[in-house]
């Protein structure tokens, strides 16, 4: 580099470069005058078009045409008759002319070298700067994590990022000069020549491949393919780069299989609970009627013998027909069941002190002659359905009722009880048999009573139905007794909050 | 009677024969019984009303009120309503659903289908007989028929 420096400090200062003119003129003269001195004849042609052509090269055009203005006159003067004059006989003219053509000719030689020269340097540094530029970018290349290649339109790998190696497994060396459909046999979503078409009307395309590793293993990748054109607009290469998304769509694929196992099952389920519903639908129409005929014809033959047959077997009578009566309600209490779990639930902003009301307006009418002090304490809104709020709370408020049948002054409290943060819990508190915390496990089951039948009547269905629709609440139901002096039954459910819970 | 004389006639379409036995014998304490016709599938209930098979004979006169339980044999009595509602001359015909099923879903398909009243069948005898009664008195007395129906 240290060279082209030099020669352009030179040639950019006139005074070097007409000095350079001059004193390589000087040299030749004074080599031509010694050479002429010593008899060497001959000699001074060659020495000064050798100076004008140092000049011519190294200096430029002016100074060589200083240098051949110079070498003109003192060639006159000192080596053609007469000497030492610079007048020219007429015959020396030819020879004259014969110099004059070559030194301009030398001079004129130079000259062009001269600019080819510089030319040539000016595109060697263009190209270096070129090169030097592209090596930056094919190393910024490498540095992405994304696998990036070129090929041209033959399909040959003509670029190859460490991005590529690291993900293809094959080397830059390995990888350039090949056919990259080959080298990573290329699965298409489409057809290839579609493809191709595409990216050559809109010089881009983009979509999933299937490739395959240097290990045989296979990658799935988002490819984005742009297209390369030249400055006469035709197609020369096409950069690929390549993301591997293998562990992406495995994951798809695993949700949409996930998906699928759910699609099935919720299928499943929905047959079972069809099925469920034909039963209870069956048990409904089915059952009820066998037992309608029983009272039904039972209830005749009491009319017809009730008055000829003895007290026992009048006895007998009644009790198929309370029997039959009591199934009556126990069919009617399990559909009223399964219904809860099959009804769609409507879910509104419920005022449970409202509800409250109108239950209690409802299960007073069982409590003419009773003496009961109701204790209704501040009751939050619920969010839920209320037709099922509704029979929760007939069927708790009716067993505090039924259960506070025997104490002359029955007590009930209705209330909030403190819940935590997420949990509204409301309690229903009363003063009558209550019942053993031993047994506390079985309050809430179906067909589960803790009494006699004879002593408190019921089905052991209400406290199942409480809890069935609590839980489809998202909410919790537990009591506390203790034997002869009261129970409390609280159910729970989370606040309302400004977004709708599902149940 | 007076209300003998002016009893409309009663189509009972029920296949259970202790049903129809225990119907009629509540129909009859009230003196209700004579005007009716059982019919024991809904085939057979279309027949009458049709006129056809078995019926060809009959006049043609509508009854002036159906009693129609819903789990038939052959053409189950929501088709039965669905098909008298549907045509042109039966429409009128007040239809009565007397079921076992207090399910809201055939509740509904029979309103739907434009069901004049639909009756619970109650397990308790006493229930039982005074719906029947009173249904039977409503209907087949009290109620005026449409034109068309039989009167005695």
């Amino acid at each position: 580099m240290a060279r082209p420096n030099l020669q352009l400090q030179f040639t950019h200062s006139p005074v070097l470069r007409y000095g350079l003119g001059a004193t390589s003129f000087a040299i030749a003269l004074g080599l031509a005058l010694l050479a002429q001195r010593y008899g060497f004849r001959n000699v001074e042609v060659p020495l000064l078009l050798f100076a004008v052509a140092v000049t011519a090269w190294y200096a430029g055009p002016g100074p060589a045409a200083l240098a051949v203005v110079l070498s003109i006159a003192f060639f006159d003067y000192f080596f053609t008759e007469p000497r030492y004059t610079f007048y020219v006989t007429s015959s020396d003219i030819p020879y004259l002319i014969v110099f004059i053509s070559f030194a301009l000719l030398v001079a004129w030689f130079s000259a062009i070298r001269r600019r080819v020269e510089g030319e040539l340097r000016q595109a060697r540094d263009n190209l270096l700067i070129e090169v030097t530029e592209r090596t930056q970018q094919a190393s910024l290349l490498n540095l992405t994590h994304d696998t990036i290649f070129v090929r041209n339109m033959s399909d040959i790998i003509t670029y190859w990022n460490r991005g590529a190696q690291e993900l293809y497994g094959w080397a830059a060396e390995d990888a350039l000069g090949k056919y990259s459909q080959h080298l990573l046999q290329t699965v298409f979503p489409a057809p290839v020549d579609d493809i191709r078409a595409e990216l050559l009307r809109t010089g881009r395309w983009e979509g999933e491949l299937k490739k395959t590793r240097a290990d045989g293993t296979q990658v799935v990748v988002a490819s984005r393919w742009s297209l390369r054109r030249d400055e006469q607009e035709r197609p020369v290469a096409i950069l690929e780069t390549n993301n591997d998304i293998t562990e992406r769509k495995r994951r798809e694929q695993e949700i949409q299989n996930l998906n699928h196992e759910l699609a099935k099952r919720s299928t499943e389920l929905e047959s079972i609970n069809k099925e469920l519903e034909a039963f209870a639908y069956s048990i409904s129409h089915d059952l009820r009627s066998p037992l309608r005929h029983m009272a039904g014809f039972t209830e005749l033959l009491q009319k017809k013998v009730s008055s000829v047959v003895d007290e026992k077997s009048n006895h007998y009578i009644t009790m198929i027909l309370d029997s039959a009566k009591r199934m009556g309600t126990l069919i009617d209490d399990l559909l009223a069941f399964s219904r809860i779990g099959r009804a769609e639930t409507k879910m509104t902003l419920v005022s449970l002190a409202q509800l409250v009301r109108e239950v209690l307006t409802e299960v007073c009418q069982d409590t003419e002659g009773r003496n009961i002090a109701w204790k209704i304490g501040a009751l939050p809104e619920f969010y839920g359905d209320r037709s099922m709020l509704r029979l929760v709370l007939v069927n708790l408020i009716s067993n505090a009722i039924k259960f506070t049948r025997t104490r002359p002054q029955a007590e009930i409290e209705i209330g909030c009880a403190d819940g935590n943060s997420d949990d509204l819990v409301v309690f229903i508190r009363d003063n009558g048999v209550g019942f053993d915390m031993k047994y506390v496990n079985k309050l809430f089951g179906v067909f589960q009573r803790l009494h006699q039948s004879d002593a408190f009547e019921g089905t052991g269905i209400g406290l199942a139905t409480v809890q069935r629709i609590i839980h489809r609440h998202g909410g919790k139901v537990w009591a506390e007794g203790v034997v002869d002096s009261g129970a409390t039954f609280y159910f729970s459910a989370p606040k309302p909050q400004g977004h709708l819970w599902k149940l | 009677m007076e209300t003998m004389n002016r009893l409309g006639r009663i189509l009972m379409v029920e296949d259970d024969p202790r049903d129809v036995e225990l119907t009629l014998t509540a129909l009859e304490e009230y003196n209700l019984a004579n005007e009716v016709v059982v019919t024991r599938d809904g085939e057979q209930a279309l027949d009458y009303l049709y006129c056809r098979g078995e019926y060809k004979t009959r006049s043609g006169d509508n009854p002036a009120v159906m009693l129609l339980d819903l789990k038939l044999p052959k053409v189950d009595g929501l088709e039965v309503l669905k098909q008298i509602k549907s045509d042109g001359k039966l429409r009128m015909i007040p239809v009565v659903v007397l079921t076992s099923s207090k399910e809201e879903k055939d509740m509904v398909a029979s309103y739907k289908l434009g069901v004049n009243a639909y009756v619970v069948k109650p397990v308790d005898f006493h229930e039982f007989v005074n719906a029947i009664k009173e249904l039977g008195v409503f209907w087949a007395v009290i109620n005026e028929p449409p034109p068309g129906s039989v009167r005695k």
